[in-house]
């Protein structure tokens, strides 16, 4: 009777102690794994480049991009939330076009932090060159180029370039045109970049809709007419 | 019915009503939603997301499901003695190996084309418009597994399951490489291992021949010449691949 | 069973048409000439002979039992019967056709030993599958497959998946498929393997039905006694050798070992008298039983009895069983080797 009892008992010890030891396994890692462990997307910058990660993508190569770009964004979130250090924003993008050589977000996005956040225009200019090197019928990257040269660089000459570059490619939208008809006639900085900047607020991920939200208010205060 | 499409029904039965079929069917879906949830975290690259893991999924499991089920499909016959009772009949080897093959195919098809529609769907759920280009991928996809599921019979016609899941990874995996294989091999030093090289590249099946999905999701359709070629090729191959292991299979001794 | 030798070889001198099966003229159904298998041990590469040089032709309408100990090449030897296997060497021909040509198959049952079908498939579904791979018609295939599992007692388990069958249900099912074509020769390896005393019986009356259409039937067995009573000619197998053919009376003709006298109320004195000369007396039950070495001493034995008024019920002569020429034969066959 005592034995049956005891046996009743003990029956579900088992599972109570691997419940037990599963939750502590979480537990550790929860608390711990953050401090110890790399980064969100950090790994992603062992990788000498891209071209590496596409040997082993065994045909997947856009959606590992796409793994890569998810990696990318959490890397990039991640820090502009804490120490706003995503230097290796331009390496983390490049394995990512690698991957994916039409994936003209990465393209623009990479470009976007490197010349407007990092201040490292001419990096943002590689990148784009690379992307148009590899879409060169993309209007898109031909547009944003112009947009670099025009916002980060003031090289007003090769962004007219650009932007009639952009309206000559099959697909593009209306605006283009009016932005090389500006370009052109050089008609004065602020208006131009005032149009850019609404654009992307239109057109933009979030990220970027908060920069052009914090360049428009610049462009628009009383001290800057 | 003839006694091929008798084999490959019986064939189709005993996929569909493995275990192992219904995991991996279930594993699928787990991955399409997967994609929904990682999709609004994109960055206004959901759609893409969506395509291509839809995409990789479906290509990703239904070689799989081959390579899992197909590995044992003869040995288990041949263990089980089941066959015996088979083969007593008036029906060749090859037929018996062909019914095998098509029944194994169809079934990995059907996953194939299911979770490529599931895909689709999800793409419009998710407010994506409907890519028509996904069909050119899909027909790819099938031709490619006609490939897969002829290395995987080939391979069990005369070894292992164990072995046959090993040899047909490698031979996948290499067939990726091949270009690569091809170029350090007649860059190196050695001309044994130029001419090794050069005889693995042209035995290997080119896969990338099947790889439209880097098109297919930046909205570039699949062209008829390549659809042609795809299909011509997997023939070839796999028909060469049939061809060899009823060849193999005609010869063994069942103990 | 001397009549049943008779009917065969009537059966096949007269050459007629046999009902339900085609006229296949004066080909023998089954004919080996010189089979020999040589395996090669996996691990030690030694070869060694499984068949060893078999010759047997199977008559029109006759049951043939081959027998043998595990190991004697039964099993190989139907394998290669089938197709299954190469042979060696020799030449094995059904219906005058290679056994690996498919048509050769055309005509034949086979029941494997311990057989295993697709668990994933009712009984139903199965029989259709084999019907499909002889080219019957759907509808056909529907009648023949039902008919089949009601008259081997599996009608009420027709839709039930074959995972759920017992061994006694698995072996009838292999009966099922094996008659689904209406053979005209049925090969059959321990078809009594996993049946019951019932089973037996009613396999038995299948098989003598079999027969009575015309088809041939060769069966493997270790079971003795069941296969005394069923075949018309047996071929005793050792060590991949055929040792011995012929019909189980011609078989054990040879000798009466001895004769066996059923008797009521021997007197004491009498059976010692008996004991005396040699004889064996003893009482079963409420019965004597004197046994009697040869026929000549049996009459003098018999004068005895009656003229002590004792009451004589039988005098049975006793021949040894098949089991034990069976046992003989492989005795002689070991020695010889």
């Amino acid at each position: 009777m005592i034995a049956g009892a005891r046996r009743r008992l003990q029956a579900p010890l088992p599972f109570l102690v691997a419940g037990a030891l599963l939750g502590g396994s979480g537990l550790l890692f929860a608390t711990s794994w953050s401090r110890i462990g790399p980064a969100p997307g950090e790994e992603l910058l062992y990788f000498p480049s891209g071209v590496f990660v596409k040997q082993a993508s065994l045909g997947f190569e856009t959606a590992a991009a796409d793994a890569a770009w998810l990696r990318a964004i959490q890397y990039y979130g991640e820090h502009r939330l804490t120490d706003q250090k995503f230097q290796r924003i331009d390496h983390v993008m490049a394995v990512v076009t690698d991957l994916d050589p039409a994936f003209e977000s990465a393209y623009v996005f990479g470009a976007f932090v490197l010349a407007q956040e990092l201040r490292r225009p001419e990096e943002g200019l590689a990148l784009l060159t690379k992307g148009r090197h590899a879409n060169p019928d993309s209007w898109r990257l031909a547009f944003e180029t112009g947009f670099l040269h025009y916002v980060c660089r003031h090289d007003y000459a090769a962004a007219s370039s650009c932007f009639v570059q952009a309206s000559r490619l099959p697909g593009h939208p209306d605006y283009v045109e009016r932005f090389a008809a500006f370009a052109s006639q050089r008609s004065g900085n602020r208006d131009l970049a005032v149009l850019l900047w609404k654009r992307v607020l239109a057109t933009g991920n979030r990220y970027m809709q908060e920069v052009a939200r914090r360049e428009l208010a610049r462009l628009e205060a009383p001290e800057a007419l | 019915m003839t006694r091929v499409a008798a084999i490959a029904r019986n064939t189709l039965r005993e996929v569909a009503r493995e275990r192992v079929f219904l995991v991996l069917v279930l594993f699928g879906l787990g991955l399409a939603g997967v994609s929904l949830v990682l999709a609004p975290l994109a960055l206004g690259e959901g759609s893409k997301v969506v395509l291509d893991f839809g995409l990789a999924g479906a290509s990703a499991l239904s070689t799989l499901v081959v390579i899992v089920l197909g590995s044992s499909l003869l040995h288990k016959e041949l263990d089980r003695r089941t066959i015996y009772a088979v083969m007593a009949k008036p029906i060749r080897r090859s037929e018996f190996l062909f019914g095998k093959y098509a029944g194994l195919w169809i079934g990995a098809a059907a996953l194939l084309a299911a979770m490529t529609a599931l895909t689709a769907l999800l793409l419009l759920l998710s407010g994506g418009a409907f890519p028509w280009t996904v069909g050119g991928a899909l027909l790819l996809s099938l031709a490619e597994l006609m490939i897969v599921t002829g290395v995987v019979v080939f391979f069990s016609s005369f070894t292992t399951p164990l072995l046959t899941a090993f040899f047909t990874a490698a031979t996948l995996l290499a067939g990726h490489f091949a270009e690569d294989l091809l170029y350090f091999g007649t860059h190196g030093a050695s001309r044994l291992l130029a001419a090794l090289t050069q005889g693995a590249y042209w035995l290997l099946p080119h896969l990338e021949v099947f790889n439209a999905r880097g098109l297919v999701v930046h909205g570039v359709g699949v062209g008829q010449d390549r659809l042609l070629f795809a299909a011509a090729y997997a023939a070839l191959y796999g028909g060469a691949l049939l061809a060899a292991a009823a060849a193999v299979f005609e010869r063994r001794d069942f103990k | 069973m001397a009549a049943s030798e008779t009917s065969a070889r009537a059966r096949v001198e007269a050459g007629a048409a046999l009902p339900g099966l085609h006229a296949v003229g004066t080909l023998a159904p089954l004919s080996i000439e010189g089979l020999h298998k040589v395996y090669r041990d996996s691990m030690t590469l030694r070869p060694f002979a499984a068949v060893n040089g078999i010759s047997l032709t199977l008559e029109r309408g006759e049951i043939f039992g081959l027998l043998g100990p595990n190991g004697a090449g039964k099993t190989s030897t139907i394998k290669i019967l089938l197709g299954l296997s190469r042979p060696t060497a020799g030449v094995v021909r059904i219906e005058g056709r290679d056994p690996r040509d498919p048509e050769a198959r055309r005509r034949l049952g086979y029941l494997p030993e311990n057989p295993c079908f697709y668990d994933h498939l009712t009984a139903t579904e199965y029989l259709d599958l084999v019907g499909s791979l002889f080219g019957m018609p759907r509808d056909e295939r529907r009648t023949r497959g039902a008919e089949l599992l009601e008259r081997l007692g599996l009608g009420l388990h027709a839709s039930k998946a074959l995972r759920t069958f017992s061994k006694g249900m698995t072996q009838r099912l292999g009966l099922a498929q094996a008659l689904l074509n209406r053979p005209s020769l049925l090969v059959l390896d321990e078809p009594m393997s996993g049946l019951d005393p019932v089973g037996r019986a009613e396999v038995k009356r299948l098989l003598r039905d079999e027969r009575g259409r015309g088809a041939t039937v060769l069966l493997s067995s270790h079971v003795l006694a069941e296969t005394e009573a069923l075949c018309d000619r047996v071929g005793i197998l050792a060590s991949g050798r055929l040792v011995e053919t012929g019909s189980v009376p011609g078989l054990l003709a040879g000798g009466v070992r001895e004769w066996e006298i059923a008797a009521e109320r021997i007197p004491e004195r009498v059976a010692v008298t008996l004991r005396a000369a040699g004889h064996a007396a003893e009482t079963v039950g409420s019965r004597w039983v004197v046994r009697v070495a040869d026929a000549t001493a049996l009459q003098e034995v018999l004068r005895t009895l009656l003229a002590h008024d004792v009451t004589v019920h039988a005098v049975e002569p006793r021949r040894p069983t098949l089991e034990e020429h069976f046992m003989a034969a492989l005795g002689r066959a070991e020695a010889s080797r």
